[in-house]
């Protein structure tokens, strides 16, 4: 579980005790019980922390996009709840927006590290679009219907499932809206089917090289795609060797699985650049979202100038009484002040109706980024 | 025009390298910076070709210097059109680094000299020769979409086969694309050579009444075009896809080589192209 708060700046340390006080209560559990548990983040490492979760580089698989849903619904919540103030409010959308872009820009997500989803994976390799394909369940299994489900929502329109006891493959067949088959036809399936699903209980081989040939040259060479998930296989080893015919078992997809994984992890570490970049973007942009420093550093500008060409002309004026000097003071400040007026009026208004790019084009029009950093 | 063939080998490189880049980081970003470079490159090239084609008198297809740059712009032209049907941008990082070495090339060349331009100029006077030359040209270009295409069938046909995915594999098209841009492109390769096979035959017969030199290049054409005919008969017929086809698609485009420069080489009555 994680805890989003925007504490302001001068009671960060009370914000984090709240928080606990706050775990501790709803949860009736003791302070002891739990603190050596908690971490947290502040400054840039939150910021870092929320893109690197919504962008999945922070899961255990790295690139399951579960998280960003989870993100997603408690955001959700927290708006509805009216909790998500300013400062949330922007660094979720942030937290969005840069894990669309580790999304689109790195190929963290594009491969399968799932069994049943490298049924898609590799069928599109095979035949590009699955749409109009067809699907050739043989038996019936967990992972067999996983694959299947998944399969149709990549856009696989026709199920074909045969089962040694029909009553199983009529029951699975209704399950996806398909048609199921007598077993004793499996060459005249297989012949129908660009993807063969294998997953019983039998142990020998259903699917021989002979049958596979006969079932290739029905379909005039098309190729067609084989896994076979059940243990002991169902499909000869041998159907894999002949031209057009592709043939998975459980171990080839798991090492499939294996090196898809190492290929997020580098993906993984571009995406880091990405995330860093936005962090850093972000800071920048917070500073716009609180209106009194950039208020405060305006005013103190002007006054500078003020005060530095007084010094200079200072000597000019020769000997001055005190009450002079605090005429002259007063003089300029009421100057300054009904200058930066309109500006600072402009400038809050600006900030309430969040115009951001306005507020830093002020911010750039006098310089304040410059004069922070010196 | 040089300095405009320059701009264009300049634009021709930006877009290979991109391409390559897109092939490698996946990145879509590059892609984009990939199309619209060759687009403009291709904009610049074609305005060369008219250039020339206006300054020297003669179809801008004669000689080594001329046919290279044309032979790039119609591996352009034929790409694009792969693009806009399949979207299988793998390709150009491989056709677009062609691109611009055959640009370069032609950009480093030496110009007709002058014997050639009248030849040039007394062989282009007939129209049915340009039409002939250019019809070939666009045929080798399809023929090489085809060898590319059937290369990308074999490596990837191979990885599904031994269940071991390189970095490569991730990047190419799927198989069942690869297949239609081959099976697409040997339909209009071939149909183009017949053309220009045919465009040949008529000129050379008005020219000095006879049809067939057995000439070394007219020899290796022939031999290209049963070929593609035996491969276009056989996917059509037996269902005859997949390893084999596409073993025959590289097979066909050695034999193209062969009949681009082995000819050449080997002397006869073409001149070139």
């Amino acid at each position: 579980m994680e805890i989003l708060a925007a504490p302001p700046t001068e009671r960060f340390a009370e914000g984090t005790d709240r928080i606990a006080d706050f775990l501790s209560r709803s949860r009736a559990v003791a302070h002891e019980d739990f603190s050596q548990h908690l971490y947290s983040h502040a400054d840039d490492a939150a910021v870092r922390h929320v893109f690197r979760v919504a962008s999945s580089l922070d899961s255990m698989v790295v690139g399951e996009p579960q998280v960003l849903g989870q993100v997603r619904r408690a955001y959700s919540l927290a708006v509805e709840a009216g909790t998500a103030g300013r400062v949330l409010n922007r660094l979720v959308h942030q937290a969005f927006h840069v894990a669309k872009r580790v999304r689109t820009e790195t190929g963290i997500a594009a491969s399968a590290v799932s069994i049943s989803y490298m049924a898609v994976e590799l069928g599109r390799k095979v035949f590009g679009d699955l749409k109009g394909r067809t699907v050739l369940l043989v038996g019936a299994g967990e992972m067999a219907e996983l694959s299947a489900k998944h399969l149709i929502s990549a856009g696989v329109s026709r199920v074909l499932v045969t089962n040694r006891t029909e009553e199983n493959a009529r029951q699975i067949a209704a399950e996806f809206n398909g048609e199921a088959v007598e077993f004793s036809r499996l060459a005249a399936c297989l012949a129908e089917a660009d993807i063969v699903i294998c997953s019983t209980a039998a142990n020998q081989y259903l699917i021989t090289p002979s049958i596979a040939r006969e079932a290739l040259e029905m379909r005039r060479n098309r190729p067609s795609f084989f896994i076979d998930i059940s243990v002991p296989r169902n499909i000869d080893p041998e159907v894999g060797r002949i031209p057009n015919l592709f043939v998975f078992d459980i171990d080839d997809l798991e090492s499939v699985i294996a090196s898809n994984i190492r290929e997020r992890e580098r993906e993984a570490e571009r995406a880091e650049l990405i995330v860093e970049s936005e962090v850093m973007q972000f800071q920048q942009s917070l500073r716009t979202l609180d209106i009194g420093p950039t208020l405060g550093a305006l005013r103190q500008k002007l006054q500078d100038i003020a005060r530095a060409e007084m010094m200079r002309q200072r000597q000019r004026l020769g000997k001055l009484s005190p009450e002079q000097e605090r005429a002259i003071e007063a003089l300029l400040m009421s100057t300054v002040n009904k200058i930066s007026h309109p500006i600072i009026n402009r400038l809050k208004s600006s900030y309430d109706s969040g115009a951001s790019d306005d507020v830093q084009s002020w911010r750039d029009v006098f310089g304040l980024e410059r004069d922070e950093k010196e | 025009m040089k300095p405009l063939l320059l701009t264009v080998l300049a634009a021709y490189a930006v877009a290979a390298i991109h391409s390559i880049l897109a092939f490698v980081n996946k990145r879509r970003s590059a892609e984009r910076v990939a199309l619209w470079t060759l687009a403009f490159g291709f904009a610049l090239h074609t305005a060369s070709l008219i250039t020339d084609w206006t300054q020297y008198g003669h179809y801008p297809l004669f000689g080594l210097r001329e046919t290279f740059s044309f032979l790039a712009w119609t591996l352009v032209a034929t790409y694009g059109l792969v693009i806009y049907r399949y979207r299988a941008q793998a390709l150009g990082s491989v056709t677009l680094p062609l691109v611009t070495i055959l640009v370069f090339i032609a950009s480093v060349a030496r110009g007709n000299s002058n014997a050639q331009t009248e030849a040039a100029a007394d062989l282009g006077a007939t129209w049915l020769f340009p039409i002939h030359t250019t019809l070939l040209i666009f045929a080798y270009a399809a023929f090489f979409v085809v060898f590319i295409a059937s290369i990308m069938y074999l490596l990837q046909e191979r990885e599904l086969k031994l269940k071991t995915f390189s970095a490569i594999f991730h990047r190419l098209p799927s198989l069942a694309t690869i297949n239609n841009i081959a099976t697409m492109t040997v339909g209009v390769g071939w149909t183009l050579l017949t053309l220009g096979i045919l465009t040949g035959m008529v000129w050379s017969s008005s020219r000095d009444n006879r049809v067939w030199h057995n000439d070394p290049k007219e020899i290796f054409a022939a031999l290209t075009w049963l070929l593609y005919l035996a491969l276009i008969l056989y996917r059509a017929s037996a269902g005859w896809r997949g390893r084999r086809a596409a073993w025959l698609g590289v097979v066909g485009f050695a034999l193209v080589l062969c009949t681009f420069f082995g000819a050449r080489l080997l002397g006869g009555y073409h001149v070139f192209g």
